[in-house]
């Protein structure tokens, strides 16, 4: 009877109520800023600029969150990980929640087998929004106090607030490849005590190794090509291209070299 | 300077009045989910499955607050605080633009380019996903080539494709303070190689600020 409740048309019009939510707010906040930069002296240019490379950088990554959907989707149907993934849902917190919320169902299968009782499905439903409410509960709260200290730090040494600020981010980026360059994925013990590499591209090794290094040397080389041309529309699709060039080299080499590309030295 | 103070103030006017909205969206999913399949949780198991999906993610939750919104200024952190996937989607993306501007992350410039730049891959994120999600429902031989296609191996590797290309904008500029974090992570990951990517970020983070601190204090940098 319940056989598709949780990709039925009412689940989709809940979808797109959200995705209509947030679209919403965001050319509110786009629409102002425009307004209030036109007011600051930056030009016409820069703001297009900026929204091409926005939207050019967004694509491949909001492709992988879209593939996301589809592990979660053999538990919970397309609607629920959809809503979830375009309101504050994150790759690395939407799986755990959603396999917690199974394990508290007292369902064995965890997020590989489909969840046929809508009692549970609303159970996992509201386990997921609860879990991922509490910035939104807390930015209302603090954020302008947090703000204004920032700029309290700022108005007191503009260059060391700049230093901490850059400092802050590459330690994002030293976060992310180093676990390119060491980190281990997902891995089980067999019964062997043998272990097992559960999926394949999770952990550092060739792949992510060829991303990170063909990635650096793309964007290097656009930069070089950019200051000799000094094309301001190569300068706004530097980044998204080099993204796009880097999985290119990835696709090849686990397109003609699969045993080079499956090798993974942390796993 | 007025002027100034009441772009700033309006910001946050208006953003408090979306999280409120919000946070109504939010919660409309699941008690609408209820009402249409009429039936409501078993309240125990929301209570147990809640518990400890919180104990991961609160606490996180809340540095995450502190430590993002001075990079993505108050409009952005306003955004990208609904939209989620800021550490891999919305920071890079935010502070990429502002390095293209031209413009400092602490000066209202850099506010707006981060706010429109956050918007704006919203946006085309959100979009992305609902045509993608719609095509995978009505057409599962799709679902298969994402998943197991030859690009699919690529996908997985997305986040290093952006860092590295942030990397080499960021490394070349402040290289001084750069090797240390590098150095003290891979360190770290090679001793202790599963640890969570979330808590990774905040040892990076904490890791290069000291860093690039000391350098100052001894004006190395």
């Amino acid at each position: 009877m319940f056989q598709d409740f949780k990709s039925d048309g009412f689940m989709f019009m809940l979808a797109v109520g959200i995705v209509v939510f947030v679209i919403a707010q965001s050319l509110f906040f786009m629409i102002r800023a425009a307004k209030r930069g036109k007011e600051l002296g930056i030009t016409k240019d820069q703001i297009k600029n900026t929204i091409t490379s926005s939207a050019v950088f967004s694509i491949a990554p909001a492709i992988s969150i879209a593939i996301t959907v589809l592990v979660l989707s053999v538990a919970l149907g397309y609607v629920l990980p959809w809503i979830r993934l375009s309101v504050i849902g994150a790759i690395q917190y939407e799986v755990p929640a959603a396999e917690a919320a199974i394990e508290a169902a007292g369902i064995s299968g965890g997020i590989g087998s489909p969840i046929t009782d809508p009692k549970v499905f609303v159970a996992i439903a509201w386990v997921m929004t609860l879990g991922c409410v509490l910035p939104l509960v807390l930015i209302p709260i603090i954020l302008k106090k947090v703000q204004k200290s920032v700029s309290g730090a700022v108005n007191k040494n503009a260059k060391w607030a700049d230093l901490m600020s850059a400092a802050a981010f590459i330690g994002l980026i030293a976060a992310f490849l180093s676990r390119g360059i060491a980190g281990i994925g997902e891995v089980k013990v067999n019964e062997a005590g043998e272990k097992i590499n559960v999926t394949i591209g999770d952990g550092a090794g060739v792949l992510s190794l060829a991303a990170i290094i063909s990635s650096i040397v793309f964007m290097l080389i656009l930069t070089f090509i950019n200051k000799k041309l000094k094309a301001k529309w190569l300068e706004a699709l530097a980044m998204p291209l080099s993204m796009i060039l880097a999985m290119g080299v990835v696709v090849l080499i686990s397109t003609f070299a699969p045993d080079l590309a499956a090798i993974e030295w942390r796993y | 300077m007025m002027k100034k103070r009441s772009y700033m103030d309006s910001v946050h006017f208006y953003g408090r009045i979306w999280c409120v909205l919000a946070l109504l969206a939010l919660f409309a999913v699941p008690i609408l989910m209820c009402v249409h399949l009429k039936v409501w949780p078993d309240w125990g198991v929301v209570a147990s499955g809640f518990a400890s999906v919180a104990i991961l993610f609160y606490p996180t939750g809340v540095i995450e607050v502190i430590a993002y919104a001075p990079l993505l200024g108050s409009g952005g952190t306003y955004l990208s605080f609904l939209t989620g996937n800021i550490a891999n989607l919305k920071l890079p993306c935010a502070l990429n633009s502002m390095e293209n501007a031209n413009v400092r992350a602490n000066s209202e410039e850099g506010e707006i380019i981060s706010t429109i730049s956050i918007a704006a891959s919203a946006i085309v994120t959100t979009l992305i996903i609902a045509v993608f999600v719609l095509i995978f429902a009505v057409n599962p031989g799709f679902t298969k080539v994402m998943s197991e296609g030859a690009l699919a191996p690529a996908f997985k590797q997305v986040t290093y494709t952006i860092f590295g290309a942030l990397a080499a904008s960021y490394f070349v500029k402040h290289w001084k303070i750069s090797i240390f974090p590098i150095a003290v992570l891979s360190l770290l990951l090679v001793f202790a190689g599963t640890i969570q990517i979330g808590v990774l970020i905040f040892a990076g983070v904490a890791i290069s600020m000291l860093g690039a601190h000391i350098m100052y204090k001894l004006k190395w940098v």
